[in-house]
């Protein structure tokens, strides 16, 4: 409610924050760029040409900006109620290799919006689905669900590895991957583009998330177990409801994202293929202050570095974790931001 | 009292804001050296606020400070505790899970390994000087409130301060801890330590203080010395002008009298050998039997930590109970979940005003429909928030009960302690209960809004509810109750009849003695 109403020298000191860790990052990979022996003016040339200056570059990160979107719209609902979910690549596997496996079984047999529909649905339940034992673990005995998300990632890669491998496998002795779907059963381009409309699936998620923790009674209940857990439970929240549906709702997420890709771009789910779009939609929400709106922006800033990124790392060289770096750097700098704006208030 | 000359600190000038509001315009304050003094004024009159500049913790916007006659630049805490200037904060700052001793080397020890001899050396010399007596090996969980405040003292002792800011010390002590603390205090200050005591209770500043200085809405309203004064014989003179300018504008009225016995005697809530263990495990509430009437105060006494929480969660439903059985109109309302309390008019004001009782980063309006969010007009279609409908509430609700905010898109974090009480107090009020537990509902609060609160509470009670009041304040417990139970170790020892008993005779009470 509050935070509708801001007004614009508080919307100004919003936006500070996420600006100066960002340009701080890039000044201090910058240097470490110097020190690794690359010349940074023209690192960061091609990084931005190849980025957002062609057409290419800008059409791929469009298309990355939905992973990131759809799992940011989760995240915002799982941190502002208070609770962890950094399990994320392995909710995304899911929700993938569910939509993957299931696509070429359903697609001729199903109009093709109702396809999608169903798809998006088996996605969404799957990557839930993965997280509902650490959902439990936290409501019910308290055990804390950083570690337990972060553990059922690595038996998520395995499980959906053997998955390809073996009884989805669509042509065995080849490269292991499930039936790859024709091209008009995937998602279609928004029209004059090259981007499929899983961007506006993302847009859509995000926004509707943002005004569902705003606007709803039911949002309420998650800002105020996240705010204050002793005062919810005072006012007669049912705080182990909170905690499963918010993780419930946050894998459902990440695996409408995993849903997203393998309809969007890839067409089947491939072996070893593990994107770890969580890494940047973490830090992403973070940035954001769990702004909905502050998501959109950002979202595109790292789609954009991590295609620029490889675009870089094929043209100059450049080691293509060098992106990592820089959105591990945004991240402490935010840190610093937020530590410089308490002491400034508190004085 | 020894009081010099010679003054520790003089504070000349001091002026800070907080947006738009003022918290202190133009102070001059000083400090003499041996001198206890008080520093009064109700809540959201700027004691704290000038005394953290002293401590550091804040800058002023304007003036100066000058510690044992020079210049002081406060840019920290730690800057004004090298001068020697320490503060203990009303909300303790100790770790419960560690012991005394590890509390106090916290934060002093500059080594890489624990220097307990040395430690233990000084602070037994410490404790020997000034009468502190503490167990350094315990826990700080273990201890009650008073032990908690005199550890406090004891580490800034440790840390070398002469000057020792003391910020509403008492508010968690029982009355006979206040008396041994105020023994302390007087060790203290005989050999040359100099307090500054913040208080809104008048009587406790007039027992312990060689000087007052009252501050009233950000300004200083007078200085009172009562060195050569003998306040016994001055006693009512002095009470009125303090009361004069702590409340320049309001009028100050007696409070009103109890209203006629009740003449309906149904039974609403009652308690059969209820027992339920805290937070460790532990048996704190056992086996407490009694009933509430329909438009009865019960009050409840005892020390701090007696099993009086627990008794107030099982019956609003936070807590499990073990064995026993809690009715509500005959009905058995046994450890149902506390919306179902709530749907049966059973609310509760926690002692907690910050932690449980408010979500300090919520604006009041949303802090104003913590049980009601679900309800029309709040929601719309069961599912959208109505801000329309809850900003109003909330801003009804600091019309009705004059709590100090701008408007209710405040954020609760902004407000003082007392108008967060005020509202916690109108929240539960306006779901119109039938029974109403509250737990220290005025404790730490200014003498303005404790009246405004208990008329409140006999207010409802004479309508018809049926209120359970918890207290360590004998004073409220008798003028507000009917009957008073006395609870010690977890056990309800005894009920007396709110009018006819003696303070002295609760005050036994208390203490387990029986006869």
């Amino acid at each position: 409610m509050n935070l509708i109403r801001i007004g614009s020298k508080q919307a100004a000191g919003v936006v500070i924050g996420p600006v100066f860790a960002i340009l701080a990052a890039l000044v201090a990979g910058g240097i470490i760029l110097l020190i690794i022996g690359f010349n940074p003016l023209k690192t960061y040339y091609e990084l931005f040409s190849l980025g957002a200056g062609t057409y290419l570059g800008i059409t791929e990160s469009l298309k990355r900006m939905a992973p990131l979107l759809i799992m940011s719209a989760g995240l915002i609902i799982v941190f502002k109620a208070g609770v962890w979910n950094i399990g994320g690549n392995g909710q995304f596997l899911i929700g993938a290799v569910l939509a993957a496996g299931i696509a070429p079984l359903i697609m001729d047999k199903l109009p093709i919006f109702f396809y999608f529909v169903v798809l998006g649905l088996l996605g969404f339940i799957g990557g839930a689905s993965w997280v509902c034992i650490p959902a439990i673990l936290k409501a019910k005995y308290e055990i804390n669900e950083i570690i337990v998300t972060m553990m059922m990632d690595f038996i998520a890669v395995n499980f959906t590895s053997y998955l390809v491998r073996y009884p989805l496998n669509a042509q065995p002795g080849l490269f292991p991957q499930t039936a790859v779907l024709p091209i008009e059963k995937r998602l279609p381009n928004i029209s004059l583009t090259e981007v499929h409309i899983g961007l506006i699936v993302g847009l859509v998620m995000v926004v509707l998330v943002h005004y569902f923790i705003k606007r709803t009674a039911l949002g309420y209940e998650f800002r105020f177990a996240g705010e204050n857990k002793k005062a919810a439970i005072y006012a007669g929240i049912n705080i182990k409801k909170v905690i499963v549906l918010a993780m419930l709702l946050s894998g459902g997420f990440a695996g409408l994202a995993g849903a997203n890709d393998v309809l969007g771009i890839k067409g089947s789910f491939q072996a070893e293929w593990n994107p770890q779009y969580a890494f940047s939609a973490i830090p992403l929400v973070f940035l954001a202050r769990f702004n909905g709106f502050a998501v959109i922006p950002l979202a595109y800033f790292f789609s954009f570095l991590s295609i620029g990124g490889e675009f870089m790392s094929r043209a100059a060289n450049v080691p293509v974790f060098f992106v990592q770096v820089a959105e591990a750097l945004m991240l402490i700098f935010f840190g610093v931001s937020e530590y410089l704006k308490k002491r400034s208030k508190l004085f | 009292m020894t009081a010099g000359n010679e003054s520790v600190v003089e504070m000349r000038g001091i002026t800070k804001r907080f947006g738009e509001v003022v918290a202190n315009d133009h102070i001059d304050f000083s400090l003499r050296r041996g001198d206890i003094h008080a520093l009064l004024g109700e809540n959201g009159a700027g004691k704290t606020t000038l005394m953290n500049i002293l401590s550091g913790l804040y800058h002023p916007d304007r003036g100066e400070i000058f510690i044992q006659g020079r210049k002081a630049k406060l840019a920290s805490p730690n800057d004004a505790l090298a001068l020697g200037v320490g503060m203990v904060y009303q909300h303790l700052t100790l770790v419960p899970t560690l012991s005394v001793l590890e509390n106090i080397l916290l934060g002093t020890n500059k080594k890489y390994y624990l220097m307990r001899k040395y430690a233990e050396q000084k602070l037994k010399e410490i404790s020997r000087i000034y009468g502190l007596e503490v167990d350094l090996e315990t826990k700080i969980w273990q201890l009650s409130a008073g032990e908690q405040e005199r550890v406090e003292i004891i580490k800034l002792f440790y840390r070398g301060s002469d000057v020792l800011i003391l910020d509403e010390p008492t508010s968690f002590l029982s009355p006979i801890e206040i008396k041994g603390f105020f023994k302390v205090l007087k060790n203290m200050v005989a050999s040359g330590k100099s307090v500054v005591f913040i208080t809104h209770k008048i009587e406790e500043a007039l027992d312990i203080s060689s000087r007052i200085t009252v501050l009233s809405e950000g300004e200083k309203s007078g200085e009172i010395d009562l060195d050569g004064i003998d306040i016994k014989k001055e006693e009512k003179q002095l009470k009125n002008r303090i009361v004069n300018m702590m409340f320049k504008k309001a009028a100050f009225g007696e409070g009103k009298k109890k209203g006629p016995e009740k003449d309906s005697l149904d039974a609403v809530l009652t308690l059969e050998g209820v027992t339920a263990t805290n937070d460790r495990g532990l048996e704190t509430l056992k086996e407490v039997s009694f009933t509430v009437h329909r438009g009865e105060v019960f009050g409840i006494a005892g020390v701090d930590g007696y099993g009086q929480k627990e008794l107030a969660e099982v019956i609003a439903g936070q807590r499990k109970v073990i064995s026993g059985r809690i009715t509500l109109n005959k009905e058995d309302i046994t450890n149902m979940p506390v919306s179902l309390m709530n749907e049966r008019g059973i609310y509760y004001i926690t002692e907690d005003r910050i932690t449980e009782g408010s979500v300090a980063n919520f604006s009041l309006a949303e802090n104003a429909i913590f049980r009601c969010y679900k309800k029309k007009p709040y929601v719309k279609s069961g599912i959208f928030l109505n801000n329309k409908a809850i900003r109003d509430n909330g801003n009804k609700l600091i019309r009705d009960y004059s709590i100090k905010a701008q408007d209710s898109n405040d954020l609760v974090k902004t407000l003082s302690g007392g108008n967060i009480q005020k509202l916690i107090l109108a929240r539960e009020l306006s779901y119109n209960p039938s029974v109403l537990v509250a737990n220290k509902p005025t404790h730490g609060l200014d003498v303005m809004t404790t009246r405004y609160i208990r008329d409140e509470i006999r207010a409802r009670s004479r309508r018809g509810v049926s209120v359970l009041l918890i207290s360590t304040d004998l004073d409220e417990l008798k003028e507000v109750s009917d009957r008073i139970g006395v609870m010690y170790k977890g056990e309800l020892i005894r009920v007396v009849p709110g009018k006819e008993a003696t303070k002295e005779e609760i005050g036994r009470l208390m203490l387990g003695i029986m006869n």
